[in-house]
């Protein structure tokens, strides 16, 4: 009997180490006591990357919503597309369009104290486009002069950044750039460091600093403490330039999709990236708890059909697939009533938008185009996520129709775009987060380190989006953009389906979220107040 | 007793690399990488090229295994291709939650399984018999993320005695008290989610023991049930106590759901997000964890053998 109870005192010492650890996981950072009254808990689905903004392997929003409020950033982007100052008072357009000039907030300081100048924003861009640098999305930096595509210092010019006085920065540029434009496509891409902890580092070097483990920045909060891709605790910047956010501490906390609206309801959480968006499957539980659900006044989701136009190569079979959809009903079941169908990937905001167009369906035509073709039958393999798959169910039931076979894959999303960048997917559905700029989409995926479409021959979009991209004049741009959108629906390397509009459950416990813009990956801390 | 204990650490050694070579060569089957992430924002191809470098992506996939191996001989796990941080910080954050969590889930389990399994045995048909059934069927019929979803909705959502989520309340510096209120909901799916096999396995080992001939002897020697029912149990422990053991693993390894429907930071969680994120490095180091961990638990099994059972340890010493 004593072997026995021998066994059983082993036994529970090996599985009762509880003792021990009944304390805190071991954060990382400088500890601090935190007993603040007035504490945010805020909920997000995926962790972040590293907590440096230029070592993001993923470059996600759910990084850039945590870099937004480590680090600042020139301006505030609103969900209808205007910009408000924020590290930048004012900006103004120099040397023929070609040019930018920054007026900083002298008021901007870095969370140890000493105050942001230009200096700082030169000295972080040059260190991150330094050759030896290995950092990550570094390629926004590509239209600054002295840089390559991918945004490196060539060296052979001077890099088109520079400090005009303490607070004045300019960048120039390659081509002519209006300032708004320029901030809304690459703001949440340009943060400032804190390059006087920096000095001597080797560029080379740069990602491995301790600096990255307890970050200093000038952002509205303050790095306290972090559980690497659980949690992250932040604390109110008093000294933030547009005001000290209205409570004291900010706990993000990583949980479940399926988990952030329960934990919402169960006083869990006070607010959820992004916007505490919600289904509209789900908004009448929220509304049922007491919690008012309100629609985004801006789309923030385009829904694509993309096409590898090597299997479907003949452009009348790319056409027949969109005229066997049924635009209207696919929008219905996706988003529940929130969302309008689309022929072009531009925003309605954008003041290039060139309308609508065709978008009802016509199968007719669709088998009409296959015949022409000479579709032969052969079946397409049509990649989705699996929140997608009822989606792609009913597509596969209506390509049908018109004769047009699909197997359905259900994959993560990651293999969604590997796939189809790797030509073994002959469709995929995806989603993206659109801007009011005019090639928000295709310039990013019309060029030849990224042809996800796998078109042969490239040429004739990359003139259209020069031509745009150079264009200052509104009428001639909008012109050249529905010549673009024109050449697209000829050709429609991918089906441009519907946008989305995003249901917000607001909190009842922060006031002051800007919840439109939070879709956008910047969020207005600053205004919020912990009741 | 020596020489086998040699034996089988000996046996060990392969087994641990072959694990770690079959999970380092079934990572390179995926596929998507870490530098395919960011499609959904317009590609990553500028930064394709940096990440390949910087992780050595670029070369060949024996060369990689060889690197990483030769890292472990000198105890470094690697840094995490996700954050850059030490794969061995990053674990050493999520052990300790992990313990707490599965390790008191499983011990309450053990606690209210085995006499709840031995009764059901000494007492067919009786009321302990029928809430061992009970119990098994919950266990084995509820998935845990369902029974995760249930808990939060009746306890945290409708009568709101429990949080739903997190391991401490946020803004406080984390006491034992607080850290026992966030326990009770997911340690509770843990601990019903363990119970079903434990409580089958107590009662049918105990049922088996309750007919051998030397139990017979014992009733006919005029023992009283209960110096019966502890003859039938210890014989009944060397199957429960394999059962036990075999919870080990799981409990530094982490319950993946759970974690993930609470917040919770342990292992399980940050195995879920690095295998979304396909962080091989995050993934090949909580392998590493796991696969010490099984071996350990199966030496440690061998010899509890040994001391309960006076069988295994005579075949032993006669080998």
């Amino acid at each position: 009997m004593k072997k026995q109870s021998a066994a059983l005192l082993l036994m529970l010492a090996l599985a009762l180490p509880l003792g021990g650890c009944a304390s805190q996981p071991a954060e990382e950072g400088p500890k601090e006591e935190v007993t603040a009254e007035r504490v945010v808990q805020y909920g997000l689905s995926n962790p972040w990357d590293s907590l440096m903004p230029y070592n993001s392997p993923s470059g996600s929003n759910y990084s850039r919503i945590i870099y937004d409020k480590i680090y600042d950033r020139l301006a505030y982007v609103h969900a209808d597309g205007t910009v408000t100052a924020r590290a930048a008072q004012s900006w103004e357009s120099v040397e023929d369009g070609c040019g930018i000039v920054f007026h900083l907030n002298p008021d901007c300081a870095f969370h140890d104290g000493t105050p942001v100048t230009a200096e700082h924003w030169v000295e972080t861009i040059a260190l991150l486009t330094d050759e030896n640098c290995p950092a990550l999305g570094r390629s926004a930096f590509s239209v600054l002069t002295g840089t390559d595509e991918n945004g490196v210092a060539t060296g052979t010019e001077e890099l088109g950044v520079k400090a005009v006085d303490e607070h004045t920065l300019q960048f120039t540029f390659k081509t002519p750039t209006i300032p708004e434009e320029f901030l809304l496509d690459k703001n949440r891409e340009y943060y400032v460091l804190p390059t006087h902890l920096l000095e001597g580092v080797d560029p080379a070097e740069l990602m491995e600093q301790d600096l990255w483990a307890a970050p200093v920045g000038s952002g509205p909060c303050e790095f306290v403490s972090e559980v690497t891709g659980n949690s992250l605790t932040l604390k109110a910047n008093e000294d933030y330039q547009l005001g000290a956010p209205g409570f004291d501490t900010l706990v993000i906390t990583v949980m479940d999709k399926s988990s952030l609206l329960t934990a919402l309801i169960a006083g869990d959480l006070d607010y959820y990236a992004f916007g505490g968006s919600v289904s509209a499957d789900n908004a009448p539980t929220a509304t049922e708890a007491g919690f008012t659900v309100s629609k985004s006044e801006a789309p923030n989701t385009f829904y694509e059909l993309m096409l590898n136009c090597q299997t479907l190569s003949d452009a009348r079979i790319r056409r027949a697939v969109e005229y066997a959809l049924d635009k209207e009903l696919l929008c219905e079941q996706s988003t529940g009533g929130y969302g309008e169908v689309t022929s072009t990937s531009i925003l309605p905001t954008c003041e290039s938008y060139p309308g609508p167009g065709e978008t009802t369906r016509n199968v007719e035509l669709s088998m009409d185009l296959l015949e022409e073709a000479g579709y032969d039958g052969e079946t397409y393999t049509l990649a989705c996520t699996s929140n997608r798959s009822g989606l792609a169910a009913l597509m596969q039931q209506q390509l049908a129709e018109a004769g047009i076979q699909t197997t359905i894959e259900t994959v993560d999303s990651a293999t969604l775009f590997s796939g189809m960048s790797d030509g073994l997917y002959d469709m995929a559905i995806a989603s993206h987060t659109p801007s009011a700029l005019p090639l928000w989409f295709v310039e990013s995926r019309f060029s030849a380190e990224n042809n996800i479409f796998h078109v042969d021959d490239l040429s004739p979009y990359l003139t259209g989006i020069d031509a745009i991209r150079t264009e200052t004049d509104q009428e001639a741009r909008k012109a050249l953009v529905a010549q673009l959108d024109g050449l697209l629906a000829e050709e429609r390397p991918f089906i441009p389906l519907w946008f989305g509009t995003a249901l917000h459950v607001e909190s009842n416990t922060v006031t002051g979220i800007d919840y439109d813009a939070s879709s956008f990956s910047n969020e207005n801390v600053w205004e919020w107040e912990k009741q | 007793m020596i020489h086998y204990i040699r034996k089988r650490l000996l046996t060990a050694v392969p087994v641990f690399f072959g694990i770690t070579l079959l999970v380092f060569f079934c990572l390179e089957l995926v596929p998507a990488n870490i530098t395919d992430l960011g499609g959904e924002e317009g590609g990553t191809a500028g930064n394709q090229a940096v990440m390949e470098e910087r992780l050595g992506l670029d070369r060949p996939v024996v060369e990689r295994y060889l690197i990483w191996l030769g890292g472990l001989f000198h105890g470094d796990l690697g840094d995490s291709w996700q954050t850059g941080r030490p794969v061995s910080a990053m674990i050493a954050q999520r052990v300790g939650p992990s313990l707490i969590l599965t390790g008191t889930g499983v011990v309450l389990a053990i606690l209210l399984a085995i006499p709840l399994g031995a009764a059901a045995a000494w007492r067919p048909r009786s009321v302990w018999d029928k809430l061992a059934s009970v119990c098994s069927m919950v266990s084995f019929g509820m998935p845990g993320f369902l029974l995760s979803l249930a808990g939060v909705y009746v306890f945290s959502v409708v009568l709101r005695w429990l949080p739903s989520a997190r391991m401490y309340a946020t803004g406080t510096s984390g006491t034992v008290g607080d850290l026992i209120y966030h326990l009770i909901l997911p340690a509770g799916v843990v601990c019903v989610s363990s119970m079903g096999e434990l409580v089958r396995q107590t009662r049918s080992a105990c049922l088996e023991a309750l007919g051998e001939d030397y139990i017979r002897t014992a009733r006919a020697k005029g023992l009283t049930e209960r110096q019966v029912m502890r003859h039938a149990l210890r014989s009944s422990l060397l199957p429960v106590l394999t059962t036990v053991l075999s919870h080990i693993p799981h409990i530094i390894g982490g319950s993946v759901v759970v974690e993930q429907i609470f917040g919770w930071p342990g292992m399980g969680s940050l195995l879920f997000s690095a295998i979304n994120s396909r962080d091989f490095g995050i993934v090949m180091g909580v392998t590493v964890v796991i696969a010490l961990t099984v071996l350990g638990t199966n030496l440690v099994l061998d010899l509890l053998y040994g001391l309960v059972d006076p069988r295994v340890r005579r075949e032993e010493v006669g080998r």
